[in-house]
């Protein structure tokens, strides 16, 4: 029961309504025991049918007598084509100069046949309408249409998507609605580019529309597909959308849905299915070990091959280095050669290995978890435009939420390293402003900074066998540790160090002792 | 027991924990919600009760569990529940119906397998039957239909491997990777969140029944933490109430809907739970007991067991420990030996 206000009434006005009450108990007591006894007895007739109406007309979410319905619809149903089949079959015993006339009438009895079929859907199809009225978010409701339409091989397609902009009208955040169109839009074959339109107008008219912006994020990666996959639509298309989402964004800054699909923009577009990437690894003679980007707890699964020295060396029985699934030790001796070059193949991916410096024997890999994604002239000019927009704006409202999240977001799409302590200070901004989140903001600037200790640690003295975070940088947790897996020594700040306590991350070293 | 002969202590007291002023504001009516729920159904020709018998099985799930959390279950007489819940078991089908004269459907079979486990009392049904009916709805794509009627929802997916999981039988019954499949394929780029089907706009009551999904598959690993914890943090409004979606008013079984998800993720750290506590809190019917979605509204039982869940996830003192992802009594879970995944915090 949802939105229903309490109000003191007088005793007598509770009276009244209280008998009211009791009247329609009984109506619906009386309806359900006639329906039932009806159900038994295999009755599913048009007295059926008005029986459910009553209630249904009230209260559309008693599943029970939708499918009582839909009993009733296919006995009808099959009747109709017993009759058909039934009027197929003559015609041995008549004349052969009859047969034109009778084949006329078979034509007409099926028309009439068709024209009751209709009848028994336009029914349904009606009931529903009322009942979407009265309840315009009951999933049963919504659900019988669906049926009645799958059931009719002459449904009206085009009529439903009407109905749908009709809908819309009145609630245009109904989810079910918007379902429902997908739905109807894919069976009348409207093409996206049409569906784009329509939602470019239902944010042209309100732009404070998640259910729109949420239709758009379907449709565009569709019709203007990113060939390199690091972006979530063409950049050219991107452009355009990020001048759009960030005009409907200042129109109201406290209102979130632009600012959500604007830092969807802003991402990396990529796919929840997709496969784990070698975040890092490194290798000895006498083992080696592993770390994905993200986590994949069944590691078996992935074929893991080492290329080099004149051959192919499959790595086999990982063991977990972490809970989570992100690295793995592999205690397997190799025949390690110094001089030869290797590279690892992690199912379709293929990576160089590049040698230990210094005299050590072994190989290694890492890629940082902040890619770049690639970038236009245009696009990036985009960026800048927008990111002064914002820092304006920031002049005359320094605690407006939105913009400060997104100036900071906009900061590291451009240059997340050049940005990065700007970045930091809009977040801790940002714990003040929005406090409610403030875990949340403690825990992306760790990630934040994270990144960017680990973009710069190829460049630093003893890579990759020492990791250092000075101890003036403030932490709260250690994302991405899986990717020192390959450090032999790693520095925390202290406070941080206390913190992780038992949960430190692995070194290389650690694993070494273990094997 | 009838609530006439019933005496409630004084000053709370027992150990129930009433009026504990944990939440800051306003205290935990314990006593008054243990009288509204204890109360709820006993008037067979109140109107409300009577137009809601279409989901029954439910919300006597509700009644039952927000009891139990209570540690008030001996209120309600177990004999009768039971014998209700297997009245309702279909003979032909092995589904539950929400009470007798209806048709079967996942919801309330996943709902009447949660009550006898709350009993103890699983062997009372014919289990097989149960496990048949759950397989025999899985379609070709991984997706469950509710019942033979053909309608697909995420939330029959998290019904289906609720219920198994609940009656110990996930391995060799439904076909998981299709199961899994299916319901990643209704995750949103946009958000990281879930619908009702693919393509369905992202809804913290889906999330939560996806999320409950991959914490029962084990495949937590599979969700876009960062992205969905985000969103879902996003929910809270400066009342302290959680939202569904964006720009919509917060309510209580939202809140519970978003909660128990971080909860699940790791990421309860993410949102102030004392603003949620206080938001739940001020939800509560002083008069009559019980909760409603919003402050001021008509209180029911079913935002009665979403409030005094959150509450229990949130640590308030005087309740058992709440299970996110099934929203039962911690202790009946670990009675089940059934561990559905969580996320550490980061």
């Amino acid at each position: 029961m949802h939105g229903r206000v309490k109000v003191r009434t007088t005793e007598e006005e509770r009276e009244r309504k209280k008998k009211e009450q009791a009247l329609k108990v009984r109506a619906y007591r009386a309806a359900m025991g006639r329906i039932q006894k009806k159900r038994d007895a295999g009755e599913l007739d048009n007295e059926m049918l008005s029986l459910t109406v009553q209630i249904l007309l009230r209260n559309p979410d008693v599943s029970t007598l939708w499918n009582i319905r839909r009993e009733c619809v296919l006995e009808k149903l099959s009747r109709l084509k017993e009759e058909e089949t039934a009027c197929e079959t003559p015609g041995e015993e008549k004349p052969e100069e009859e047969n034109q006339t009778v084949e006329d009438k078979t034509g007409e009895e099926k028309a009439a046949a068709e024209d009751k079929s209709h009848s028994i859907f336009t029914c349904e199809l009606d009931l529903t309408e009322q009942c979407l009225m009265v309840n315009p978010k009951s999933y049963n409701a919504w659900h019988h249409r669906c049926w009645t339409l799958e059931q009719n091989p002459r449904a009206d397609w085009q009529r439903e998507v009407q109905l749908c902009n009709k809908y819309l009208k009145f609630d245009e955040r109904n989810f079910h609605t918007w379902d429902y169109r997908r739905y109807v839009t894919g069976k009348a074959m409207v093409p996206a580019a049409q569906e784009l339109d329509f939602c470019t107008e239902k944010i042209r008219v309100n732009f404070s529309n998640y259910s729109s912006w949420h239709h758009r994020s379907l449709l565009l990666p569709e019709l203007y597909p990113n060939q390199q996959r690091d972006r979530p639509m063409s950049e050219e298309k991107l452009q355009k959308e990020l001048e759009m989402v960030l005009t409907a964004a200042f129109t109201d800054p406290n209102d979130s849905s632009a600012w959500f699909y604007q830092r969807w923009l802003l991402g990396s577009g990529a796919q929840l299915d997709r496969a784990p990437r070698i975040a890092a690894f490194r290798l000895e003679s006498h083992g080696a070990i592993l770390a994905l980007d993200k986590p994949y707890p069944d590691i078996t699964q992935l074929k893991t091959e080492l290329v080099g020295g004149g051959q192919t060396i499959l790595l086999e029985s990982w063991l977990p280095v972490d809970k989570r699934g992100t690295s793995w030790k592999c205690q397997q001796n190799f025949d390690y050669q110094r001089k030869s070059t290797y590279s690892l193949r992690l199912s379709d991916q293929k990576v160089d290995l590049l040698p230990l410096s210094g005299s050590e024997n072994g190989a290694y890999y890492f890629a940082p978890p902040h890619g770049t994604a690639s970038c236009s002239k245009d696009l990036l000019a985009e960026l800048q435009t927008q990111l002064q927009s914002c820092l304006d704006l920031l002049e005359f409202e320094p605690d407006s939420k939105w913009t400060l999240l997104t100036s900071a977001l906009l900061m590291r799409a451009i240059d997340f390293s050049a940005n990065h302590e700007t970045s930091l200070a809009h977040l801790a901004k940002l714990e003040k402003v929005d406090s409610l989140r403030e875990g949340y903001y403690k825990d992306l600037a760790a990630r934040w900074t994270l990144e960017w200790e680990l973009a710069k640690w190829p460049q630093s003295a003893d890579f990759p066998k020492r990791f250092d975070i000075a101890d003036d940088v403030l932490l709260e947790s250690l994302p991405y540790d899986q990717y020192l897996v390959i450090a032999d020594e790693i520095t925390l700040p202290n406070k941080l160090r206390d913190k992780l306590g038992e949960s430190v991350p692995k070194t290389f070293a650690d694993l070494k002792l273990q094997s | 027991m009838d609530f006439t002969t019933f005496v409630k202590p004084s000053n709370g007291g027992g150990d129930g924990g009433a009026g504990d002023a944990d939440g800051g504001g306003q205290k935990l009516q314990f006593w008054k919600h243990v009288e509204y729920i204890e109360n709820h159904g006993k008037q067979e020709d109140d109107y409300e009760y009577c137009m809601t018998e279409f989901l029954r099985m439910s919300g006597i799930y509700w009644g039952t569990t927000a009891l139990d959390i209570m540690g008030q279950l001996e209120r309600l007489e177990r004999k009768s529940i039971i014998e209700f819940v297997k009245r309702c078991q279909c003979p032909n089908t092995g589904g539950f119906a929400p009470c007798e004269g209806h048709d079967p459907h996942l919801l309330y079979t996943l709902s009447a397998i949660q009550i006898l486990c709350t009993y103890d009392a699983l062997e009372e049904i014919d289990r097989e039957a149960v496990v048949r009916f759950v397989v025999g709805l899985q379609q070709p794509d991984g997706s469950f239909f509710g019942d033979k009627w053909g309608e697909v929802d995420t939330r029959f997916s998290f019904c289906a491997v609720a219920s198994l999981t609940l009656l110990g039988r996930m391995e060799q019954t439904i076909d998981v990777e299709k199961a899994v499949k299916f319901v990643l394929s209704c995750c949103n780029q946009t958000d990281g969140g879930f619908g009702s089907k693919p393509g369905a706009e992202s809804h913290a009551g889906l999330i939560y029944c996806c999320v409950g999904f991959f914490s029962l598959t084990h495949r937590l690993h599979l969700l876009d933490v960062d992205k969905l914890g985000w969103w879902l943090c996003e929910r809270q409004l400066p009342s302290g109430g959680l939202n569904g979606r964006p720009e919509k008013l917060p309510d209580v079984c939202y809140s519970w809907w978003v909660l128990a998800s971080l909860t699940i993720m790791g990421r309860l750290h993410w949102i102030s739970s004392e603003k949620l506590q206080q938001f739940i809190l001020s939800c509560q019917d002083t008069e009559t007991g019980g909760f409603s979605d919003r402050t001021g509204n008509m209180p029911d039982i079913f935002h009665t067991l979403f409030g005094i869940g959150g509450l229990s996830l949130l640590g308030h003192s005087g309740l058992k420990a709440i299970n996110p992802t099934l929203c039962m009594p911690q202790y009946i879970i670990d009675r089940l030996g059934i561990k559905p995944q969580r996320l550490p915090r980061p």
